[in-house]
């Protein structure tokens, strides 16, 4: 088994030397990984293409027919808008908890955060066929002076995604600018002049750092209650509607569980071979990943607990419908995702009671990928087994996605780790003025004088 | 008027030579620091930053923004959904909830660029790279025929390089 070990950097030029060793020129590998991920992403371009001109009345490509006409595409927008919202958890609510440990991964969570969130953006576009009428969702004045449906969840949702998509733009970019200051005084090359331009002449003054450190402070204050707040809305977009298995009360605090249970699994899943790739042992240690591996207990024992208590609120209604969608759920022609997603989230997850499995890099990365896993099924039975499963057993169906939507949802993940390389090359991937503050402050812990 | 720069290697070393150096009348002191330092931030005491005030103004429209919004939509072209009155307050604070959020956020950040960014790289002609990485600079403004002094007392200070900001 592969342990982590501690080996902290011994002065802050190492701390920069570990960390800017990212944006070196890159190796074949990663440019036959960006490559790769590419063609993935033209292949989902050439499917949507092909959904949207081909003549066969749009969505008619997919799979969607009634009664299931929300299926991979809806899937998709839930579960990247849930893999956001690590980023805003790392950053800002544990910011405002001062927990320390956050310092060396809140940089890629947060990066993490920003290319889900414009990959879930696209979902609601893909779904609705005809991308062109996408801006019907917007509030714009219009000559017939109609105007959205302001009571509807799919229009608060609207507001919810793009609210949580500029916050996080800002937020991700406000802390970098510090560090985007630091790569600029280092580089010589062409990217001195994009980090100059970024870094927005930057100095490090104590005013600017005074200013710096209230504007954190407040869009931590504001995004704590906004990462609460999107989920929650996301599953309004259900909770709000009548069909059983969708209209409970427990849905927004189990969807925000979920969505911070599969966003910090996707973190994982990514810090692991970033921090393999690059060498950033010394950075990312033993601590980081101990405290991951709690939080995704927490979050599978908050999402298994939910499980229980959706099984038997339907029991325990005595509503028929209810109690029949979930024994379809169980037992019906969706079987086989309920109990991947069971398995994947909540009993995959348990050994990470063990500290020895919490420090184990593999192991972590191994339940991450189930977890991510578990995490796509969890939304797709939601959406599927709901809607195949109503009131009129008349009106039940079966729906199997089709090949368009299956080479689009691949292409969302590669589309999603396309930015990710990209930005891998870009922009330090550990806020280093934040691990150096640490780095100062345990050395004067040390000397007696903090 | 001159300006002397002292270069320090951590935030405790620039909290003590701050302190020295204000004890001694100095008060128009700065730093250059590759981190964020409460301490530093502390000793300097510029009270609380102007940030605040945006981020306020900035919810403050953005719910109001938000709820005038829908109302007068609702009554724009008033129709009934799902019996509900036009303007439903409860269902309209979702959105106003948003818009609170979004307008106080992008408010916070121009607040930051309006403070402390305008005009900032013009007014940094001390400042060298060392200061982004692990070096800490400390400006101190005094009057020509006081450098022997400051130069003596940053001395002692501890400071690494001690020298006269030209330009």
């Amino acid at each position: 088994m592969v342990s982590v070990t501690d080996s902290s950097p011994e002065t802050p030029t190492q701390i920069s030397d570990e960390v800017f060793r990212t944006l070196e020129p890159p190796t074949p590998i990663y440019v036959l990984a960006v490559l790769f991920v590419m063609l993935l992403v033209g292949a989902a371009i050439a499917g949507l293409a092909y959904q949207t001109y081909a003549g066969f009345g749009g969505i008619g490509v997919t799979g969607l027919m009634h009664p299931v006409m929300w299926g991979v595409y809806i899937t998709c927008f839930v579960f990247w808008v849930g893999i956001a919202h690590a980023g805003t958890l790392i950053s800002a609510v544990l910011y405002l908890f001062r927990a320390r440990w956050r310092n060396a991964i809140n940089r890629s969570a947060e990066a993490m955060t920003v290319f889900a969130v414009i990959t879930a953006a696209l979902f609601p576009l893909i779904h609705i066929g005809r991308l062109w009428k996408f801006y019907f969702m917007l509030p714009y004045p219009n000559q017939r002076q109609l105007w959205v449906n302001f009571k509807s969840p799919l229009e608060w949702d609207v507001f919810a995604v793009q609210t949580y998509m500029i916050i996080s733009i800002l937020f991700f970019f406000v802390g970098l600018i510090p560090d985007l200051a630091a790569a600029r005084d280092r580089c010589t090359d062409w990217r001195k002049y994009l980090y100059t331009a970024l870094a927005l002449g930057w100095r490090g003054t104590s005013e600017q750092w005074r200013h710096h450190a209230r504007a954190v402070l407040h869009l931590s204050g504001l995004a704590t209650p906004l990462v609460l707040s999107v989920h929650s809305v996301v599953s309004w977009d259900f909770a709000m509607s009548l069909v059983p298995g969708w209209h409970t009360t427990i849905f927004a605090p189990y969807f925000v569980a979920g969505a911070i249970f599969s966003g910090i699994a996707m973190v994982i899943t990514l810090i692991v071979p970033v921090r393999k790739a690059f060498g950033l042992e010394g950075v990312i240690r033993a601590e980081h990943f101990d405290n991951m591996g709690k939080f995704l207990l927490l979050t599978s024992c908050i999402v298994g607990y939910s499980y229980g208590v959706e099984y038997f609120m339907a029991w325990y209604s005595g509503n028929v419908f209810e109690q029949q969608s979930f024994w379809a759920r169980a037992f019906g022609d969706y079987w086989w995702a309920s109990w991947t997603m069971i398995i994947c989230n909540v009993v995959v997850p348990l050994p990470l009671w063990f500290k020895r499995v919490r420090l184990s890099v593999v192991a972590m990365w191994i339940i991450s990928i189930f977890v991510n896993i578990g995490m796509w099924f969890e939304r797709f039975v939601i959406i599927t087994t709901g809607l195949s499963h109503e009131y009129d057993s008349s009106a039940w169906g079966y729906y199997t996605p089709g090949l368009v939507e299956i080479t689009i949802l691949i292409g969302s993940f590669a589309w999603f780790f396309m930015w990710f390389l990209i930005a891998l090359r870009l922009i330090p991937m550990v806020a280093i003025s934040e691990v150096k503050e640490l780095y100062f402050h345990d050395q004067e812990a040390k000397a007696g004088t903090g | 008027m001159a300006e002397l720069l002292g270069v320090l290697s951590t935030p405790h070393e620039t909290v003590a030579a701050i302190e020295r150096l204000q004890k001694a009348g100095f008060k128009k002191l700065d730093v250059y620091s590759p981190v964020q330092s409460h301490e530093i931030e502390h000793a300097l005491d510029r009270g609380p930053s102007r940030v605040r005030a945006w981020t306020l103004i900035g919810g403050l429209t953005g719910v109001t923004v938000g709820y005038a919004a829908q109302i007068l939509a609702a009554y724009d072209w008033p129709m009934v959904i799902g019996g509900k009155p036009f303007a439903s307050i409860p269902a309209y604070t979702i959105v106003a909830f948003e818009l609170t959020i979004l307008f106080g956020g992008v408010l916070t950040v121009l607040g930051l660029v309006a403070h402390g960014f305008l005009g900032a790289s013009r007014q940094n002609p001390a400042y060298r790279p060392a200061f982004s990485q692990d070096e800490f600079g400390f400006l101190v403004e005094c009057h020509s025929d006081q450098i022997g002094r400051v130069q003596e007392l940053l001395g002692e200070a501890g400071c690494k390089e001690v020298r006269v900001v030209e330009g």
